[in-house]
């Protein structure tokens, strides 16, 4: 998907896409943070059929309801539906812990019983992780076990 | 600006002494403050704006009108000159560099156009009227600079800052700012009534002088910033209010005009302390601009409008179709459709405060006597038309062809 960005002199920026069922969508970000969002006329491509004005406050609400937090909110539920389940990210940090190590070092597996079971690295899925793996900053491990294994683990790894 | 009526005043402070002065003048400050105020709720109501209605109240105040201002008149004066510096030094803050900079690059051509189209019938009309080159240039300058305060005000009033035409219309607004900058150190040259190598040699001078401001400016932007900056609004208020000032009156004592210098002060002035100013000084700028427009049609013999009405109603309907001309070609190169072309024109119309800048630079210089009551009809009729033309752009009829080939428009300009 394409964000077109122009410059509004002596307002702000003005970005705007197409969205997948052919609507056009834009924001105008202005310079005092409100933001004006818009939605295109089909018959007149250049006018907008609406606008709403956003504070600051409100895009971000907007912004949650549309994504963002939702997906952390997703997870965060993950974790606990399952009884004796956890499932956890864990960020590693930039330096300290496993960074720079492998996984074997860590002994996770032997210490806590929890499970390393894939690394997020960019925009990269890791599954299946090596006991040679070497962790890197910035890295979201996905660790599973129990409640207490996964505390630990994660411990371990940002340590 | 009006040098009739000053000894009067003189005459009577010395003849009443302060304290009887200071009475009247609060009282006719009084009266003036709270018809603006009025006026301001009315052209709201109605939908207008505001600036019309403030020149029309000082057409009925002081010469020839039907209240007379005598004490205030001292205070007024100055406040004017306030005013103009003000509605310049926010013009600057409003644009970054960066503005700039995409504005010269993206519209040079149609703001070459809109120079062209109408500065020309203001110029010709001039010189028709038996107007000196000076004054005809003036005028030139009172057609060409549309209104960027009333423009953008009601871009944002009807909801269309993301309609795809209007970068291009902010574009051009840029570009004509860019202009009058260069503009005015010219014209305080040829007011000063030199002689035409003279004045080459000293409109030079006075350019490369806003040049080497210009590029001072950017290169120390940051730098002035940050020493402007403090927490307390006052302070950063008297510090901005004393260096606009400053730099004003450095400004005019060599020519340049004190307007310039203070759009360069805007300019220069970036980020946080744009940011705060922008939020800080709009009222100020708007009353100090209202007492400019009202000492502006104060100024002016109600009598004196006879005479330029008819001339000033054709150079308006001339210069209309001029502007919708350049809109729509400026538009149309970019891609934007038949509709959005003559939104694009229509929104170009109006007229206002810096066409009143540059008539009451005019007369302040005593370029002509018709010039202050031709510019003011000139930007009665435009400042009311053009905004009305701008509401109703989507329902008047447009003669513009769709282009076959262009159904969808691209997508960014």
């Amino acid at each position: 998907m394409d964000i077109f960005e122009t410059p509004l002199p002596g307002v702000g920026v003005r970005y705007e896409f197409t969205a997948e069922g052919g609507d056009h969508v834009g924001v105008v970000v202005r310079r005092d943070g409100k933001r004006d969002l818009a939605f295109y006329d089909r018959e007149d491509p250049d006018a907008c059929r609406g606008t709403v004005e956003l504070s600051e406050g409100d895009s971000g609400k907007l912004a949650d309801l549309l994504g963002g937090t939702n997906i952390i909110a997703r997870l965060e539920d993950l974790r606990h539906t399952i009884v004796g389940l956890a499932i956890e990210w864990v960020t590693m940090p930039a330096a300290g812990g496993l960074v720079g190590r492998s996984l074997a070092e860590g002994r996770i597996r032997t210490e806590t019983s929890a499970s390393v079971v894939a690394v997020i690295r960019g925009d990269q899925g890791i599954p299946g992780i090596e006991p040679s793996f070497i962790f890197e900053p910035g890295d979201v491990v996905l660790v599973l076990g129990s409640d207490e294994a996964v505390d630990r683990a994660a411990a371990i790894l940002t340590g | 600006m009006i040098a009739a009526t000053a000894p009067v005043t003189g005459l009577r402070v010395a003849v009443e002494g302060a304290h009887g002065d200071i009475a009247l003048v609060f009282i006719e400050l009084g009266i003036i403050f709270l018809v603006l105020a009025l006026l301001g709720r009315l052209a709201g109501r109605i939908g207008i704006p505001s600036i019309p209605l403030y020149l029309l109240a000082g057409l009925v105040m002081g010469e020839g009108g039907f209240i007379p201002i005598r004490a205030g008149e001292e205070f007024l004066s100055i406040g004017a000159q306030i005013g103009v510096v003000l509605l310049l030094l926010l013009l600057g803050l409003e644009y970054s560099p960066d503005d700039l900079r995409v504005g010269m690059q993206t519209t040079w051509k149609a703001g070459i156009l809109d120079l062209v189209l109408n500065a020309t019938p203001g110029f010709a009309v001039g010189l028709m009227m038996g107007w000196s080159v000076t004054a005809s240039v003036l005028l030139a300058g009172v057609t060409y600079i549309s209104s960027s305060g009333i423009i953008a005000r009601l871009l944002d009033d009807f909801d269309r800052l993301a309609n795809r035409e209007t970068p291009v219309i902010l574009s051009l607004l840029v570009m004509e700012d860019i202009a009058m900058a260069l503009f005015l150190p010219i014209l305080a040259v040829m007011l000063v009534g030199a002689t035409l190598l003279q004045g080459a040699v000293a409109a030079a001078i006075a350019i490369a002088i806003v040049a080497v401001a210009f590029l001072f400016a950017m290169r120390f932007s940051r730098q002035l910033s940050t020493a402007v900056h403090s927490h307390s609004r006052e302070l950063l208020l008297l510090s901005v209010l004393g260096l606009a000032f400053l730099v004003a009156g450095l400004a005019e004592a060599v020519q340049v005009s004190a307007a310039v210098g203070a759009f360069l002060l805007g300019l220069t002035l970036s980020g946080n302390v744009a940011d705060q100013l922008r939020g800080l000084m709009p009222p100020l700028r708007d009353v100090f601009a209202g007492i400019f427009f009202v000492f502006f049609g104060i100024g002016i013999d109600p009598r004196d409008l006879g005479p330029v009405a008819l001339p000033a109603l054709g150079l308006a309907a001339v210069t209309l179709v001029t502007k919708v001309i350049t809109g729509v070609w400026a538009a149309r190169r970019v891609g934007i459709g038949p509709k959005g072309q003559w939104r694009t024109g229509l929104s170009l119309v109006p007229r206002g405060e810096f066409s009143i800048v540059i008539a009451g630079l005019g007369v302040a210089g005593g370029a002509q006597p018709l010039l202050g009551p031709f510019a003011a009809a000139y930007v009665l009729i435009l400042a009311v038309a053009g905004s009305v033309l701008m509401r109703y752009a989507d329902q008047i009829p447009h003669p513009l062809k769709a282009a076959a080939a262009r159904s969808r428009p691209r997508p960014a300009v």
